[in-house]
């Protein structure tokens, strides 16, 4: 074991990289859905029609 | 986990609390509108007995949740006995903290540990987020120091995210699918929290003894605090805080709260449950979720996992801001992540409980918006009043006077008052009768503190009002919060600071003096207690900031620090001279 009183002696930030390595034990974390999923409302089937009505004139 | 049966003894406290809440709200309701129907009624009356009833409702629902407090006793659950088998990480996020007071907390937390006997169990993560380059080199060197301090090589890790992407949330999540399935338990703290070995040890007995309990929170105690302003609130956390969180459990139930640090979860609940998506569209209300710790709860909550806040777990530290201009800078961020859960409210799954949380959280930000409106609708209402009719008798030759109302508002007055101050004045009465006051400095100081604290925060509401009021603004336009420069180490602020954070509290304190001097002279004297502090706000916000000497808001660990507060102390002090040695050299 190294004598981690002497920092001085070392590359210091290789050496805390090296020490403060987590353990390697990954773990899955999935996303959640929090937001409700856009479904079509009532008016919504109005819509189709909506869209192939053309105006008058045109 | 599964579907689980309600709570039928919760529903039935929320169910009273929520009715007592409504029922004093339209109480004020009923009597404001007899008030401002006095002089001839109009839309303002009803638009002002509307704005009473939605802030009585905001006070009396915090008033009767202290009485709930007062009811029962903290009961103490189970816990496993014998030595510990299972592994937990300890995990201290950093984002541009001062290293050696964290790192000296740390040594002093492991220490404590070890003396339990139990210290083998446990590791450290530390988990820096820290942008600035010159604090992540002082991160590293003290890392060394701290390893060689406490023989951590093993037990204690440092890792450097090179991006902060999800910011707290995004920090934890990193350590779980980085090293997660190595540990059956976190313990999650903040740079500046503390805990005794002892409590830890307990919280995992407590999550061993329970394998539905996701979530174990608890109810850290203000420590250190120096200025006027923090010693006050320290006071008022240490004093009123247990009641109010013993009455907030009574009704939660298995959805407790997450407050984002000194809590305990269960890793793998944690992983499955809480992974959190970025909201669609741009911040404020959109992009990470900001306040991760209510929603990590509701979704623990909505996985079928437990949420609990054990209040009688004691040796749980944090510290607070030392100044109003910190503690707004604060509030600030909370009231963007409070109001970004309006995205939440619908969130499909959600325990209903879970979705009243994020409305609470979202009104307490609101609700002093109701009693700004409420103010400016009484100054102009004159304007609007239709004119007094004397004669509103066909063919009655005398004139009618309007019957003097000044008895309802001031019954109204009485009663806003009593929900504001009756729950602290009862908690102190509970305090001294089961002599909880003793470590207040019994119950002459405790009385003496209260009553002081209660004046300080008369003084003090009115200018969180404003501050709360330009956040909610702030925050639906999408701007900053334009804060002025850094207070100093200490947290004391100058006159000056003072008057660059407040001036536009004092224009608009002095607007509404002037507005209801031209518009309604007899509100002035009902406006004071509001207007005046509002003027007065950078001689309070400085004044607050200084140094406390009073013997006044004396808390348990003033006058007998924890252990942990030791051995940090013990730590810290070392480092510095060893810090001052140097410079020196």
């Amino acid at each position: 074991m190294m004598d981690l009183s002497q920092p001085d002696q070392f590359d210091l930030d290789r050496l805390a990289e090296d020490l403060g390595a987590l353990p390697d034990a990954p773990l899955a974390m999935p996303i959640q859905r929090l937001e409700p999923e856009a479904r079509p409302g009532l008016l919504s089937i109005f819509l189709p029609r909506l869209n192939r009505m053309r105006k008058a004139g045109h | 986990m599964g579907v689980r049966p309600p709570q039928h003894g919760v529903l039935a406290i929320r169910a009273l609390v929520l009715s007592a809440a409504l029922l004093a709200a339209g109480l004020g309701f009923v009597v404001f509108l007899q008030f401002g129907a006095s002089d001839g009624f109009d839309s303002f009356d009803v638009l002002r007995a509307l704005l009473i009833f939605a802030s009585t409702f905001w006070l009396a629902w915090g008033a009767f949740t202290a009485l709930m407090g007062l009811t029962t006793r903290p009961p103490r659950p189970a816990a496993m006995s014998g030595p510990l088998r299972a592994m937990t990480a300890i995990l201290v996020p950093v984002y541009n903290e001062d290293p050696v007071a964290t790192f000296a907390r740390i040594a002093a937390m492991d220490a404590s540990l070890r003396a339990t006997g139990q210290g083998d169990r446990f590791h450290f993560a530390i988990l820096s987020d820290t942008r600035n380059e010159e604090v992540a080199a002082r991160e590293r060197i003290w890392f060394l120091r701290l390893l060689a301090d406490t023989h951590g090589e093993g037990r204690i890790f440092y890792r450097r995210r090179t991006s902060n992407k999800g910011r707290k949330a995004g920090n934890i999540e990193d350590f779980i699918k980085r090293a997660g399935a190595a540990y059956t338990y976190a313990i999650i703290l903040d740079a500046d929290s503390l805990m005794e070995g002892e409590t830890m040890v307990e919280m995992v007995r407590r999550m061993e003894a329970a394998p539905d309990l996701g979530l174990l929170q608890t109810l850290p105690t203000v420590i250190r605090a120096k200025s006027r302003f923090g010693r006050i609130m320290q006071f008022s956390a240490a004093f009123y805080s247990p009641v109010f969180a013993r009455g907030l459990a009574m009704m939660q139930g298995r959805t407790g709260p997450f407050w984002g640090h000194n809590a305990i979860v269960r890793v793998r609940a944690f992983a499955e449950s809480c992974g959190l998506p970025e909201l669609s569209g741009k911040p404020p209300f959109g992009g990470h979720i900001l306040s991760h710790d209510y929603v990590e709860a509701a979704l623990l909550a909505r996985a079928g996992w437990t949420v609990r806040v054990d209040d009688d777990l004691s040796g749980s530290y944090e510290e607070a801001p030392e100044n109003i201009i910190d503690h707004a800078k604060r509030d600030r961020r909370w009231c963007q992540g409070n109001l970004q859960h309006s995205r939440l409210i619908f969130a499909p799954g959600l325990k209903p409980w879970s979705r009243f949380v994020f409305l609470q959280g979202i009104l307490a930000y609101i609700a002093p918006g109701f009693w700004l409106a409420f103010l400016a609708a009484s100054i102009a209402a004159p304007i609007f009043a239709p004119p007094i009719n004397y004669f509103p008798i066909e063919y009655w030759p005398f004139p009618v006077l309007p019957v003097s109302q000044v008895s309802k508002a001031l019954g109204l007055a009485i009663g806003i008052g009593g929900l504001l101050f009756l729950p602290k004045l009862l908690i102190l009465l509970d305090a001294t009768l089961r002599r909880r006051a003793q470590a207040f400095g019994g119950g002459m100081r405790a009385l003496q503190s209260t009553l002081a604290e209660l004046l300080f925060s008369s003084l003090t509401a009115p200018i969180f009002l404003m501050y709360q009021t330009r956040s909610v603004l702030q925050v639906l336009r999408g701007a900053d919060g334009g804060w002025p420069a850094q207070t100093r180490g200490d947290g004391t602020l100058s006159f000056r600071d003072a008057w660059a954070a407040s001036h536009w509290i004092v224009t608009t304190g002095g607007l509404v003096l002037v507005m209801a001097q031209w518009l309604s002279p007899q509100l002035v004297l009902w406006l004071l207690p509001v207007a005046l502090p509002m003027v007065l706000a950078p001689a309070i916000i400085a004044w607050s900031s200084r140094p406390s000497r009073t013997r006044l808001f004396t808390i348990g660990t003033e006058r007998s620090p924890a252990p942990v507060m030791d051995l940090h102390d013990a730590v810290l002090s070392r480092w510095e001279t060893e810090i001052d040695r140097r410079s020196a050299a």
